[in-house]
């Protein structure tokens, strides 16, 4: 029997493993006024991350990203919660937000809120659990 | 009362369980950690019920949304005192498991994992949006799902299997429900909710709705045709695990009910109420028949959480003063004697290394303290005067007794002396007997798990024995309950 | 010419209500076909025809309601169907989905 080979898999992933990266940080900036966020933002990611190993195998990506998953759900809870009890300490009502206007060089005016900040704990979060959950399933044989 | 009090309960477990999760491997850490963050989290939460008994109902509204647009939490004095009691069966349940989890099982995010389980419950108490009582039985309920399947023995997977899917099912049927009371009223604060419920034109439609959502209540908190799935999967997990669904879950379930019919669905008691006395009356009856069948004791107690949620439905159902404190009352009692009956049962279990009855015999002789506890928990569990389930019971018969339920009160009555009778047959069964010397004895084991339970057991008995204490508190919620103006008016500030 | 638009505009709908009918109804077939499907791979298949579908389903919709907030949603549907469907393929082909060493 001829070896299998993934070619046209894995040239296919170079190119949009990266469209995917980009399309979920665009949807993860873009959930403060339409849809998407840190939920579908961090679905996207773990899209893209499946994707590079369904193409490359466990051993390869693991060497790329040398990412503890497991890690990753802690961390992203613990920025979640400590942007909505911040409003606390300065006595808001818990989850209160509040955003201002920068100039950011190259993008111009923009507006960031601290609500951007929740949704990366959030981003972080749903990273860490849906690549927890493949890959425990992956590893099991 | 505006104020970010009423958030902390359910803030200070979930950080506790974060950090916890990052430290999961060093165990005597986190069980250290583990002791002083509940402790913690019972004082403040004691602090704001001191609060709360003295000012009236602390209200939040989350990110500064006004009440009937954003997400609104209310830590009035019935979610507050329920909020106390979960804390104090959490204290004990921390204290308990060392001794009976598995090296293993404590790394695996135990506590963490507890901790969710806290977040969750506090939560469907505190909240004041049907929706969110819907996120927050979520939280619970992904905890418990790990919980239940932590160890993983073949039959726990097996039982679990079971456990999540009849739970996912009502979550959907929740949500589905959430949707219909959505479209009839334009609404998911409890309180908007109730306002607009007595402008609604087409009331059949609402009382379809409630049935609905007391379906849903109905099978997280073990009622007469849904209650088939709960005891075997609350027999499976460890102890203390057990313990905490057994004090915990389905008491959600019934604070639900308490909170959904006594503010929004009250526009047709004379059938929806009617219906709950003859499911109440079912439950009891199917709940005790259950208890007796078996020789599996920690199935007998776990059958026996049957029978209770039905007493606490009778006070409901009647509707009157006096028996919506007597199952507030009942409530209390309840969690607290579960959990100690659980964690008992738990240690009973673990000496003996067996759960059939059949196999004990003369434990008395090697762990007197054991023995006698249980004989105390049994009688407080059936409400033998003077302890707290008789006070309980007696509000509640006497809330029926005014309406001129009789059939009711025989039922009951009949239902807690053979509530006593199951326990007393573990008592006989097991502690009783001759001493058995070929038993190899663990004192110290032994020593480990009592302390948990007499301190559960110092709370029951007090709260029986110091009544007279409690029972303003209980009236002043009962009080609260039949006047849903009050709660409206607090939330919506008209 | 206000007239033509408006004719316009009424014709546009009717055919994307008779659209999302008939592509429902194939949903429904390809449906059974899912569940009936003889092999494997016919299911594999009809669920990539499935989010092929779904992807037109929300197209059509985001006429009617004439917004272009749900453009993403197509978008995403069609990176989970890639997705998705590579993954069944493989799994066809290969019995395994992630592989632990390639090389």
């Amino acid at each position: 029997m001829i070896k299998e080979n993934d070619l046209i898999l894995r040239t296919t992933t170079t190119l949009i493993a990266f469209i995917l990266f980009g399309f979920s940080i665009y949807l993860f900036l873009a959930g403060h006024s339409a849809p998407g966020g840190g939920f579908i933002g961090g679905l996207m990611t773990s899209a893209a991350i499946l994707l590079m190993y369904m193409a490359y195998g466990l051993k390869a990506v693991s060497k790329i990203l040398p990412i503890n998953y497991q890690l990753l759900i802690p961390i992203g809870l613990t920025i979640a919660l400590l942007t909505s009890i911040g409003s606390v300490f300065i006595g808001e009502p818990f989850l209160n937000q509040t955003f201002g206007y920068f100039d950011l060089p190259i993008l111009g005016e923009k507006e960031l809120a601290t609500a951007l900040l929740f949704d990366l704990g959030v981003y972080l979060t749903v990273v860490g659990v849906s690549l927890t959950i493949i890959l425990t399933i992956a590893n099991d044989q | 009362m505006i104020s970010n009090l009423a958030v902390l309960p359910i803030v200070i477990p979930m950080i506790a369980g974060i950090l916890l999760a990052f430290f999961h491997k060093k165990i005597p850490l986190v069980r250290s950690l583990a002791k002083i963050l509940t402790t913690t989290n019972t004082l403040v939460v004691l602090f704001i019920w001191l609060y709360v008994k003295e000012n009236g109902a602390v209200i939040l509204e989350t990110g500064g949304w006004e009440a009937p647009y954003g997400i609104i939490l209310v830590a009035d004095l019935l979610s507050i005192t329920l909020v106390l009691t979960t804390n104090i069966i959490g204290i004990a349940a921390v204290f308990y498991a060392p001794a009976s989890l598995s090296k293993k099982q404590e790394e695996f995010y135990f506590y963490t994992f507890f901790f969710l389980l806290i977040t969750g419950v506090s939560g469907a108490f505190i909240t004041g949006d049907l929706f969110n009582l819907f996120v927050f039985f979520e939280v619970l309920l992904m905890a418990s799902y790990a919980l239940i399947v932590l160890g993983g023995g073949k039959v726990q997977l097996r039982e679990s299997i079971k456990y999540v899917l009849i739970n996912l099912f009502s979550s959907m049927l929740f949500v589905t429900a959430v949707a219909f009371l959505y479209s009839v009223v334009g609404t998911v604060n409890m309180a908007h909710i109730a306002e607009r419920v007595q402008g609604v034109e087409q009331k059949g439609i609402l009382t379809t709705i409630g049935i609905l959502l007391f379906f849903v209540f109905g099978t997280k908190a073990a009622l007469f045709p849904l209650y088939y799935w709960l005891p075997k999967p609350y027999t499976v997990p460890n102890p203390v695990v057990s313990a905490l669904f057994g004090a915990l879950l389905t008491k959600v379930g019934i604070y639900s009910i308490l909170r959904v019919f006594t503010l929004i669905f009250i526009h047709d008691t004379d059938f929806t109420h009617t219906f709950f006395l003859w499911i109440a009356g079912l439950t009891l009856i199917f709940g005790v028949i259950g208890a007796l069948s078996t020789n599996n004791i920690k199935l007998i107690v776990a059958y026996n959480i049957i029978p209770a949620v039905g007493f606490m439905l009778i006070g409901i159902a009647i509707f009157n003063e006096t028996s919506l404190s007597g199952t507030v009352y009942y409530l209390i009692h309840d969690m607290i004697i579960k959990a100690a009956l659980f964690l008992l049962v738990g240690a009973v279990v673990y000496l003996t290394g067996t759960t059939d009855l059949r196999k004990m015999k003369g434990l008395i002789h090697h762990y007197p303290l054991l023995g006698w506890l249980f004989f105390l928990s049994s009688f407080v569990l059936a409400g033998i005067p003077p302890f707290s389930g008789f006070i309980g019971k007696l509000q509640l018969l006497k809330g029926a007794f005014e309406e001129g339920e009789i059939l009711i009160v025989i039922v009951g009555l009949l239902a807690s002396l053979l509530i006593l009778l199951s326990m007393i047959r573990i008592f006989i069964q097991a502690f009783w007997g001759e001493k058995d010397e070929t038993v190899t004895v663990n004192k110290a084991a032994a020593r480990r798990f009592t302390l948990p339970v007499v301190f559960l057991l110092f709370f029951s008995v007090f709260l029986g024995v110091g009544a007279e204490l409690i029972f303003p508190s209980v009236e002043q919620i009962a009080d609260y309950l039949m006047n849903p103006e009050i709660y409206i008016q607090s939330v919506l500030k008209e | 010419m206000s007239d033509l638009v408006k004719s316009m505009d009424s014709a546009v709908e009717t055919v994307s209500i008779i659209c999302i009918v008939f592509i429902s109804i194939s949903i429904l077939m390809l449906l059974y076909r899912v569940i009936i499907g003889p092999t494997n791979p016919d299911r594999a298949v009809a669920l990539d025809t499935i989010g092929i579908n779904l992807m037109a389903l929300v197209g059509l919709i985001a006429i009617l309601l004439e917004t272009t907030r749900l453009n993403d949603v197509v978008l995403l549907i069609g990176i989970l169907l890639f997705i998705g469907t590579i993954a069944l393929a493989k799994f066809l082909e290969k019995g395994v989905i992630i592989d632990r060493d390639l090389d």
